[in-house]
């Protein structure tokens, strides 16, 4: 490996850290929307955001979903059921880039002693 | 190989690195998430947790229970205390009982190896995609299960000739109407040598995560019919029913179109797992030197994996792999294959597991609307270096 080598790997992870932050912060939040509040009342009662934010579905996918929660006890207003749908179809459709996932912390190989 | 200069060249730049920004590196450091127990896992879900086993963990026979993958559809029970846990046996028997957990220890403990995989691993490859835990290839793990036999209690019990079906019900905390986790199994395989109430994994108490203190092990058979934290063992006249039963976990009669609906009366429950296999290493999308060791495990629920085939250029050609000796009716078993690149360059490694009822892995996944049972052929992508 060369110097120059190196020291590029050692500057892109520098680079790199505010993008892992967006992935990790965009995977435990809903984004931002006009129902962005209610939809996190909604659905994280029960659940955490990345089961939403892994998915990528077709609006008629999302329709079937969000109606499967509300029989199962998500509180959605009549008048918000269009727009939440229309949110997660434009937030989480099929052609999204694909999600990433993070990761628990891996024990320490050798620990100070 | 990176040599002595090379590494201290590396270190330096990680250094200038960390010196830099450490704001940063003071977030990197939480940028993980901490769950006591269960390390380097994929997190698919943090509330309710379902954390997804890293195919670089696939290098061992048995997997550690800190890297054992957990699927769980509702949260964990808030507290179990062992002194005051129990399990009921009733429905369709002569003397329904109950047993504390150091009732349960006492009788015969049986040991069984089991590869463990929830029906929806690989749904992420679905094309189009299906709504679900989006799994890739880690929904599946393989460990040493011990307890006493599931025909043990119910013996004790006294089976009516009315019991057709075996219920089990979990502890798991359900949040707002969900339907409870409650799955039934025929008394067939209820009755069956090798299925447990297991109260540990590899020689220890079940994590928390796993189904401490005593779940079901339904061998060979996908993951939800092996319930966790149970609490009530039920015989019925019929197969249990419940959203768990129908329309969850249940695949086609016949094959269906992508993205086509299917009927209920047209699907039957899942219950044996498919052949399948998994290449843990190369890792995808890895720069290698030209002599590498492929390998990886393979599985095929109630049946044996008879061979598996490794292909390097894309499908066209396959070389046999060469099984692991560590072997067990319903376990995985390793397999490998010493390849030398004949050129740097990109190459599609893929893996094709056979099994003893004849089964091969499919060029692609075998679409269904929950994406249940996936085994298409495993291939990772890597660049041989010059």
């Amino acid at each position: 490996m060369s110097r120059h080598r190196a020291l590029f790997c050692g500057l892109l992870s520098f680079l790199a850290m505010p993008l892992l932050w967006a992935q990790s912060a965009s995977n435990s939040e809903l984004p931002p929307g006009p129902i962005q509040a209610k939809a996190t009342t909604a659905c994280t009662e029960c659940h955490e955001a990345r089961i939403i934010v892994q998915q990528r579905l077709s609006k008629a996918a999302w329709t079937k979903e969000v109606d499967k929660m509300i029989k199962w006890g998500a509180l959605v207003e009549p008048q918000d059921h269009d727009p939440l749908i229309d949110y997660l179809s434009a937030n989480f459709g099929v052609d999204k880039e694909d999600y990433v996932a993070d990761r628990t912390r891996a024990k320490e190989k050798n620990p100070k002693k | 190989m990176i040599s002595r200069r090379d590494f201290l060249i590396s270190s330096s730049a990680a250094a200038l690195a960390v010196a830099a920004a450490p704001p940063l590196l003071a977030w990197a450091a939480d940028s993980s998430l901490a769950i006591p127990g269960k390390e380097g896992m994929i997190v698919r879900s943090y509330r309710f947790f379902d954390l997804e086993t890293p195919v670089e963990y696939f290098n061992t026979w048995l997997t550690p229970a800190e890297h054992f993958f957990v699927r769980n559809h509702m949260h964990e029970p808030s507290a179990i205390d062992p002194a005051t846990w129990k399990v009921t046996i009733g429905g369709e028997v002569e003397k329904p009982y109950e047993l504390s957990l150091a009732e349960l220890s006492k009788l015969e403990s049986h040991s069984v190896v089991n590869t463990l995989e929830c029906a929806g691993n690989g749904r992420a490859f679905q094309r189009p995609k299906v709504p679900g835990v989006q799994w890739q290839k880690g929904g599946v793990s393989t460990g040493r299960f011990a307890g006493p036999r599931l025909r043990d209690l119910l013996d004790r019990a006294g089976v009516k000739p009315t019991g057709k079906h075996v219920m089990f019900r979990g502890l798991d905390e359900v949040p707002g109407k969900v339907p409870p986790f409650v799955r039934s199994i025929p008394i067939d395989k209820a009755l069956n040598d090798d299925t447990l109430i297991a109260t540990h994994l590899n020689g220890a108490p079940l994590p928390k995560h796993n189904g401490f203190p005593a779940r079901a092990l339904t061998p060979g058979w996908i993951g939800a019919a092996s319930c966790k934290w149970l609490t009530e063992i039920k015989v019925l006249d019929k197969e249990f029913e419940g959203n768990f039963m129908s329309p969850g976990y249940r695949m086609p009669n016949q094959p269906v179109k992508p993205g086509e609906a299917t009927k209920p009366e047209d699907t039957h429950p899942a219950t044996a797992l498919n052949v399948k296999s998994a290449i843990s290493n190369p890792a995808d999308g890895s720069s290698v030197h030209s002599h590498v060791q492929i390998q990886g495990v393979a599985w095929a629920g109630e049946a044996d994996v008879t061979k598996v085939e490794i292909s390097v250029d894309g499908g066209s050609s396959w070389l046999p792999a060469q099984l692991g000796k560590d072997k067990a009716r319903f376990a995985w078993r390793m397999f490998s294959l010493q390849w030398k690149a004949p050129n740097p360059g990109d190459y599609v490694i893929m893996s094709r597991a056979t099994d003893s009822q004849g089964r091969t892995q499919p060029t692609a996944p075998v679409w269904n609307p929950s994406g249940y049972l996936n085994n298409a052929i495993d291939q990772v992508r890597i660049h041989v270096q010059a």
